[in-house]
C-alpha cells in the first residue's frame, strides 16, 4: 500500500482509553441482553426462537464456534450490506458475518473521532464497534466485502481499511440493464478471486452448486414464513421473523435451514391450533425504511407494544435477505456468476439505486397480498435516501389510501417516549378507521 | 442441487413435440410413408421451415410458395398466392409461434447447437442491444426484398422465360435447409448427385451452423418467416403473460431467453409480451420464481404458469447431511 499507515485515526493505539472499550463492551452486552429478554416476554413465542436468539447473542454460542474455525485457520468475512453474495463467501470455504451495527454504544467513539454528528448512526456503530473493538466477534474478520451503496457506506469501507483489509464493490447506482450487469458481473468475479486468495481455496463450482442451492432451500423456507405471516391472525411477530431471517447473515446455512424447518412446522401447529402472536385485532403495519439490525429493535418493540402487528417489511434487513432465488441456466461458471450478479442486483430496491420504482410498485402489491392497514416508515437520521423516497412513497400511499408515518429515530433511548406517542396514535387512527374503511384484501387472506 | 437448475415442466414436452413435428415434416426421406398425396392438402404450405428441397415432400415452407407463386408469373395468382396466404395466416392464427419453438426444424437444430455448447461449457456470446435491434429489422428486410426481387423476376416470367430460372426463388438460394437437404439426400442417395450441389446455400449452412453454436438461436433472429408470424403475433391464439404486480424484476427471464427478448423483462404495462423475438419456447415461463407471474396462454385458457421453485417435496429429510461445519471450506 502506497499511503503507509492509517489516514483517519492519527494514533490508533491509545486514542480511545482502555475504559471506554470496556465500558462500551458492557453496555453493549447489556443492551443485547435487556432486548432479548424482552423479546422473550412476547406473549405465544414459539419455543424453537431460542435457538434464533443464540445465534444472535452477544458472545453467544454462534460467536464461540467462530472463534473455534478462526483459532484453527479458517477465514471470517464481513459483510456490509445484502448485496454481497454469501454463497460465494462460504463456497470459498469462509465463513461471512454480518457487519453492519446495531449496538448503540459503539456511536460514541465514532462520533468523537469522525465529527460528523449528522452521518448516519448504524454507519457510525459499525465503525465505532471495530474502532474500540466493542465485540470481540468484530475482531474476528479478517476482509470485509463493502459494496459502495449509499454514501456513508463506501466511506464506512473506506475508513475500515484502517484496521482490517477491506474489498470495496463499485455498485453501479444507475440501474439501466446490460451495462450496469456487466460491471456489476465483474465485481462479483472480482470478490471471488480475493475470497480465493484470502483462504487459499479456489471456488469450485461444485461447492458453489452446492451453496447455492442450500441458499435457495433458505429461500423457499422463509418464503413459507412469509406465507405464514399473511395469515389473519400471524403465527409470528415481526420482531421474531426479523431475527430469524437475520440469524441467517450469522449462522451456518444448513443448520438455519434445517432450524427453520423445525420453527415452520411449530407455526404451523400453532397455527392449526389457533395460537397467534401479538394482540387480538391489532393493527397490520408494514415496516419500510431504514435498516434495523439487532438488537436495533427499538421500533418493531414500540409498535408490537402498542397494539400493532408487524405482519411484513420491505428492509434490507428482512424480508430482502431471502426474497430471491439464484437460478442457474447455464452450467458454465460465467453463467453462474453472472445468475448470482444479478440476483442480488436487479430485484434489490434499495433507495440507493435510481430509477428505483420499483420499490412503491413493489410496496404497493405487498401491502394489497399482506392485508396491510399502515406503513411506519423508519429512517435513522441522517439516511438522506431513504428519506427522499419517504416523500415518494408517501404519495404513492395515498393514492391506495393507505396510512403512513414517518419516523425518524438515532441510536439512542432518548426519543422512544415520543415515538410511542406518534405510534399509539397511528395505530388508534387505524383501528378507528376500520369502521367506515375495511381492508377489503384481508377477507381472502387464508 | 434439483430446485437450481429448476424440474424443467416444459422442455421434454417440448421436445417429445418437436420430434413428431420432425416425422411428419421429414419422415419420407427416411422412408417413412408421406402424408397425404391428395392435391388438396398439397395446397397447405407451413408457416414454417418444411422444406421444399426434399423429393416428394408432403407441403413445404409457404415461403416457397410465396416466391414460387410470385415468380412464375400471374396466370395463377390466385391459387399460388392469395389462396396460399390465406390458408398460412389462419395457420399462424391457430397456432402462432408454436410453429417456432414447437415444430420448426431450424429451432430443433439451433437447440441442439446451443445444448452441445453449453455441455463443453463455452458461455453463450451475448448479442448488444444496439445488434439485437438492428437483426431485428434484418428479417423485415429479408421479407421485403424476397419479394422485391419475387415480383420484377415474375412480371419478366411473363414475357422473357429464360432470367426466370437463373433467379428464382431468391431466399431458397440463401436458406441453409436447401443446402441441408439437398447433400443429406444425395448422401442418403435419394437424389443423383448430378443435381449439383447449391454452393450459395451450402455456405450459409455452414455460417448457419457455426454462427449458431456460438450464439444461441442466430437463424431466428434473423428468420423472415419468424418475423411475418411475430407481426402476427397479436392476433394469434398461442401467447405470452405477464402479470407486471406479481414480477420483482429479478431479470431472471431475460437472462435465460435464448432469443434475449427484453420485452418479457421490460414490459410492465402489456399483458401480452410475447412477439418480436420471442418463440414461445416457455423457457421464462420455466424459470421464473413467481407464482403466477408469467404464463403461456392459448386464447383465453392459461397452458402453464411460472411458480416459486420448490423441490419434490419440501420437507425432504435433511438429517442425513453432515454436522453443521462438517462439510464446509473443504
Ligand atoms: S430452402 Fe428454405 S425457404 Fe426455401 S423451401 Fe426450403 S426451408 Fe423454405
Ligand atoms: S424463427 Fe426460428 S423457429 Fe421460427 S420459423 Fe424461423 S427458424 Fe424456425
Ligand atoms: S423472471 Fe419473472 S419475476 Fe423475474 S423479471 Fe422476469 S417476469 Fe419478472
Ligand atoms: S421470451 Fe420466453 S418464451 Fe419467448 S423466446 Fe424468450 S424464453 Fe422463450
Amino acid at each position: 500500500m502506497e499511503n503507509e499507515g492509517p489516514r483517519y485515526l492519527k494514533d490508533r493505539k491509545g486514542y480511545f482509553p482502555k475504559d471506554q472499550r470496556q465500558r462500551t463492551r458492557k453496555r453493549s452486552r447489556e443492551m443485547e441482553a435487556s432486548v432479548s429478554s424482552d423479546l422473550k416476554k412476547q406473549r405465544n413465542r414459539p419455543g424453537k426462537m431460542a435457538y434464533f436468539d443464540e445465534v444472535l447473542k452477544y458472545g453467544g454460542m454462534r460467536f464461540e464456534e467462530l472463534r473455534e474455525f478462526h483459532k484453527k485457520g479458517g477465514k471470517i468475512v464481513g459483510t456490509l450490506c445484502v448485496m454481497v453474495p454469501l454463497e460465494l463467501v462460504n463456497a470459498a470455504g469462509a465463513r461471512s458475518v454480518r457487519m453492519c451495527s446495531g449496538y448503540y454504544e459503539p456511536v460514541h467513539p465514532a462520533n468523537e473521532l469522525l465529527g460528523d454528528a449528522g452521518l448516519c448512526p448504524m454507519v457510525k456503530s459499525t465503525l465505532g464497534r471495530k474502532m474500540v473493538s466493542s465485540d470481540p466477534l468484530i475482531d474476528l474478520i479478517d476482509l470485509v466485502a463493502g459494496p459502495a451503496t449509499c454514501d456513508g457506506k463506501m466511506k464506512l469501507a473506506e475508513i475500515l481499511e484502517d484496521w482490517v483489509p477491506v474489498v470495496m464493490m463499485n455498485i453501479p447506482r444507475v440501474k439501466v440493464g446490460e451495462t450496469s450487469s456487466d460491471l456489476w458481473v465483474k465485481e462479483i468475479v472480482h470478490l471471488k478471486d480475493r475470497l480465493e486468495e484470502l483462504t487459499g481455496h479456489p471456488v469450485r463450482k461444485k461447492a458453489l452448486k452446492e451453496e447455492l442451492s442450500q441458499w435457495n432451500e433458505a429461500n423457499q423456507y422463509w418464503s413459507e414464513i412469509q406465507k405464514l405471516r399473511r395469515s389473519e391472525r400471524p403465527p409470528i411477530s415481526g420482531r421474531d421473523a426479523m431475527l430469524v431471517v437475520q440469524a441467517s447473515q450469522f449462522d451456518d446455512i444448513r443448520r438455519w435451514n434445517r432450524k427453520v424447518k423445525e420453527l415452520i412446522e411449530e407455526l404451523q401447529r400453532m397455527r392449526t391450533k389457533g395460537i397467534f402472536a401479538g394482540e387480538e385485532g391489532a393493527a397490520r403495519i408494514l415496516l419500510a425504511g431504514s435498516p434495523m439490525i439487532y438488537p436495533n429493535f427499538k421500533i418493531p418493540s414500540i409498535i408490537e407494544g402498542s397494539g400493532g402487528t408487524i405482519v411484513t417489511d420491505e428492509l434490507c434487513s428482512g424480508y430482502r435477505l431471502m426474497s430471491d432465488p439464484v437460478l442457474v441456466d447455464g452450467l458454465s461458471k460465467k453463467e453462474i456468476y453472472q445468475a448470482i450478479a444479478e440476483r442480488y442486483f436487479f430485484p434489490c430496491s434499495c433507495p440507493c439505486f435510481s430509477p428505483n420504482d420499483e420499490r412503491v410498485r413493489r410496496l404497493k402489491e405487498v401491502i394489497k397480498a399482506f392485508g396491510i392497514e399502515g406503513v411506519v416508515f423508519h429512517t435513522l437520521r441522517g439516511c438522506h435516501l431513504n428519506n427522499l423516497e419517504a416523500t415518494k412513497i408517501e404519495l404513492a400511499l395515498r393514492e391506495i389510501s393507505v396510512p403512513m408515518v414517518r419516523i425518524e429515530s438515532e441510536y439512542d433511548e432518548g426519543d422512544i417516549e415520543q415515538v410511542r406517542t406518534r405510534i399509539e396514535a397511528f395505530v388508534e387512527m387505524i383501528k378507528a378507521r376500520r369502521e367506515y374503511h375495511r381492508n377489503p384484501i384481508l377477507e381472502d387472506v387464508q | 442441487m434439483k430446485e437450481l437448475f429448476r424440474g424443467r415442466n416444459i422442455r421434454p414436452f417440448r421436445f417429445i413435440v418437436q420430434l413428431l413435428g420432425l416425422g411428419f415434416m421429414f419422415g419420407q426421406m427416411l422412408g417413412l410413408p408421406p402424408f397425404g398425396t391428395h392435391p388438396m392438402l398439397r395446397r397447405i404450405f407451413l408457416p414454417n421451415a418444411s422444406c421444399r428441397y426434399i423429393n416428394e415432400a408432403p407441403t413445404s415452407c409457404y415461403y416457397y410458395q410465396l416466391q414460387d407463386g410470385l415468380t412464375q408469373g400471374y396466370t395463377d395468382v390466385y391459387i399460388d398466392v392469395i389462396l396460399m396466404l390465406l390458408i398460412v395466416l389462419m395457420l399462424i392464427i391457430a397456432l402462432g409461434r408454436i410453429w417456432c419453438s414447437w415444430l420448426c426444424p431450424f429451432g430443433l437444430v439451433q437447440e441442439g447447437l446451443m445444448k452441445l455448447r453449453g455441455s463443453v461449457g463455452i458461455p453463450p456470446l451475448k448479442l448488444k442491444w444496439r445488434t439485437r435491434t438492428l437483426l431485428r429489422r434484418v428479417k423485415y428486410a429479408f421479407l421485403f426484398f424476397t419479394v422485391l426481387l419475387s415480383v420484377p423476376i415474375g412480371i419478366g416470367a411473363l414475357g422473357i422465360g429464360g432470367c426466370q430460372s437463373t433467379l428464382a426463388l431468391p431466399f431458397c438460394q440463401v436458406c441453409p435447409a436447401k443446402g441441408f437437404f439437398t447433400v443429406a439426400q444425395q448422401l442418403l442417395g435419394l437424389e443423383p448427385w448430378s443435381t449439383g450441389l447449391p454452393w450459395i446455400a451450402l455456405c450459409s449452412l455452414l455460417v448457419f451452423l457455426i454462427v449458431g453454436f456460438f450464439i444461441d438461436m442466430a437463424f431466428c433472429r434473423v428468420c423472415p418467416m419468424g418475423g411475418v408470424m411475430a407481426l402476427l403475433g397479436r392476433f394469434s391464439l398461442p401467447w405470452l403473460r405477464k402479470d407486471p404486480s406479481k414480477c420483482t424484476k429479478c431479470r431472471i427471464c431475460l437472462r435465460v431467453c435464448p432469443l434475449d427478448h427484453d420485452r418479457v423483462y421490460e414490459d410492465m404495462d402489456a399483458d401480452d409480451v410475447g412477439s418480436e423475438d420471442c418463440t414461445l419456447c416457455g423457457k421464462c415461463v420455466e424459470m421464473c420464481p413467481e407464482e403466477g407471474c408469467l404464463t403461456m396462454m392459448y386464447g383465453p385458457f392459461s397452458v402453464k404458469s411460472s411458480r416459486r421453485p420448490r423441490k419434490m417435496g419440501l420437507w425432504r429429510s435433511l438429517g442425513k447431511k453432515k454436522g453443521p461445519e462438517a462439510n464446509n471450506g473443504k
